[in-house]
């Protein structure tokens, strides 16, 4: 019941989420900061402006991107495998792609690239974390991991820290911020997007929060507590994160999440697997 | 429900230098700085014409940026608003009547606020962004268009549009 409670209102918590993170952000700074609503006053803002395309293939793949988004969390949440969400996910970052190497602004074009750059930085390392929470609890399924009566994050510490350091990758904070770069190509792959249409990119975004939080959530097993206090501590650290660091190169991303943090993964399944 | 009363709550902001001397540029980031943190009203530095509601143009428009300037305008989508900031940006400044500069941005674009002074205090800024508000709640989101837009053009000696 709650996890299609959370589905149906994945954008609506996502905003909350956001409007908090900004909150976070400025007294970090030493700033007061936006109201909580402010993510809900620029939805509002940005379905009132004049809709305004590049082409109809650009904008289709905008609202894509959002509907794989929320597909993908209800995929995850409604009870299938872990591993068909992560699937989804890569489609609902590649329709972001399409869209982005589309148009014929170069910035657009890099941020896509950069952006497949991310992917594959991150997804294998998702694909390893299913694989470990399978062979943890002995199934892909989300109820099941629910409901396995342990400590996954003690099982699996390894993952849990590479999981922790893929996060800025996904969501795009610093130092993994390579795809869209504020300071250097305004945005990325949404760039060229505006009115409406940047509406359903910037909405997609906030969807993703709840789908990462979801995954440190299942870290808790059926200890519920346990997972609560994961998602705050994995907030707080990756805003940090943020806040403190400066944005590094695409190819010191791909080598470090390939040759530290897959690893670092792959030696904790070992681990699992040699222990049962 | 009223749609563009959230207008006022999100006035994002496209920051952009005709050649000034970056006096009025400094004034803007001391107003996104702590002492008056313009985001506490949600207004953002966008960076990026296609988001913006408020085109805040400071400088003289030198030759090479009327061009840019006009381009920029016209991606915004509407309703926008144009701001021209400190005495350059109304007549030309202390840049007035020089060879390479077209007198201020009215002469290309359309301005409905100024915020006057050399450099203008951020506490101005905020005065003229507010103002700004005002106008775009009453601004529909219809086409606009640049008035005598072909006589820019030839001016400007823009060929592919
Ligand atoms: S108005 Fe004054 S401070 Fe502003 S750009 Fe012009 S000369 Fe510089």
């Amino acid at each position: 019941m709650i996890n299609l409670l959370i589905t149906i209102f994945a954008p609506v918590l996502g905003g909350f989420v956001f409007g908090i993170e900004r909150i976070i952000k400025a007294r970090m700074q030493s700033r007061i900061g936006p109201p909580v609503l402010q993510p809900f006053y620029d939805f509002f803002k940005l379905m009132d402006k004049r809709a305004y395309i590049i082409h109809s293939l650009h904008a289709l793949m905008g609202i894509m991107y959002f509907i794989a988004e929320w597909f993908t969390l209800a995929v995850l949440l409604l009870g299938n495998d872990l591993l068909i969400a992560v699937f989804f996910h890569v489609i609902a970052v590649l329709a972001l792609v399409i869209g982005a190497s589309s148009v014929r602004s170069p910035y657009s074009v890099l941020g896509g690239l950069r952006e497949l750059m991310h992917m594959i930085s991150y997804e294998p390392l998702m694909v390893l974390m299913a694989v470990s929470f399978y062979l943890i609890t002995g199934s892909f399924d989300i109820k099941t991991i629910l409901s396995f009566n342990g400590y996954p994050i003690f099982q699996m510490p390894l993952v849990f820290f590479a999981f922790l350091l893929v996060i800025p990758m996904m969501l795009q904070k610093s130092p993994f911020d390579i795809a869209e770069a504020h300071q250097e190509i305004i945005g990325g792959p949404e760039i060229e997007y505006s009115g409406p249409f940047y509406e359903a990119v910037y909405t997609g975004k906030w969807i993703e929060y709840i789908y990462v939080f979801t995954f440190v959530f299942l870290f808790g097993g059926n200890h519920y507590w346990l997972g609560i206090l994961l998602v705050i501590f994995t907030f707080i650290f990756v805003n940090l994160l943020d806040n403190s660091t400066a944005r590094l190169d695409y190819r010191k991303m791909v080598k470090f999440s390939w040759f530290v943090l897959i690893p670092l993964a792959v030696l904790n399944i070992i681990l699992i697997a040699m222990w049962r | 429900m009223k749609l563009n009363k959230f207008r006022k709550k999100s006035p994002w902001i496209l920051h952009y230098n005709t050649g000034g001397c970056n006096g009025c540029d400094i004034e803007i980031l001391a107003s996104l700085a702590p002492k008056y943190d313009i985001e506490r009203f949600g207004a953002l530095n966008k960076g990026n014409p296609k988001q913006a509601d408020i085109l805040l143009v400071t400088g003289p428009v030198t030759k090479r940026c009327k061009d840019v300037l006009r381009r920029l305008y016209l991606q915004m989508p509407e309703p926008k608003v144009v701001v021209a900031m400190g005495a350059c940006g109304h007549g030309g400044g202390v840049f007035r009547n020089f060879y390479h500069v077209e007198n201020g941005v009215d002469n290309i674009i359309p301005v409905d606020v100024w915020i006057p002074g050399c450099a203008p205090r951020p506490e101005a800024l905020i005065d003229g962004i507010v103002e700004a508000i005002e106008i775009l709640q009453t601004k529909s989101k219809e086409k606009e268009y640049i008035r005598n837009h072909n006589e820019i053009i030839d001016k400007l000696g823009a060929k592919d549009d």
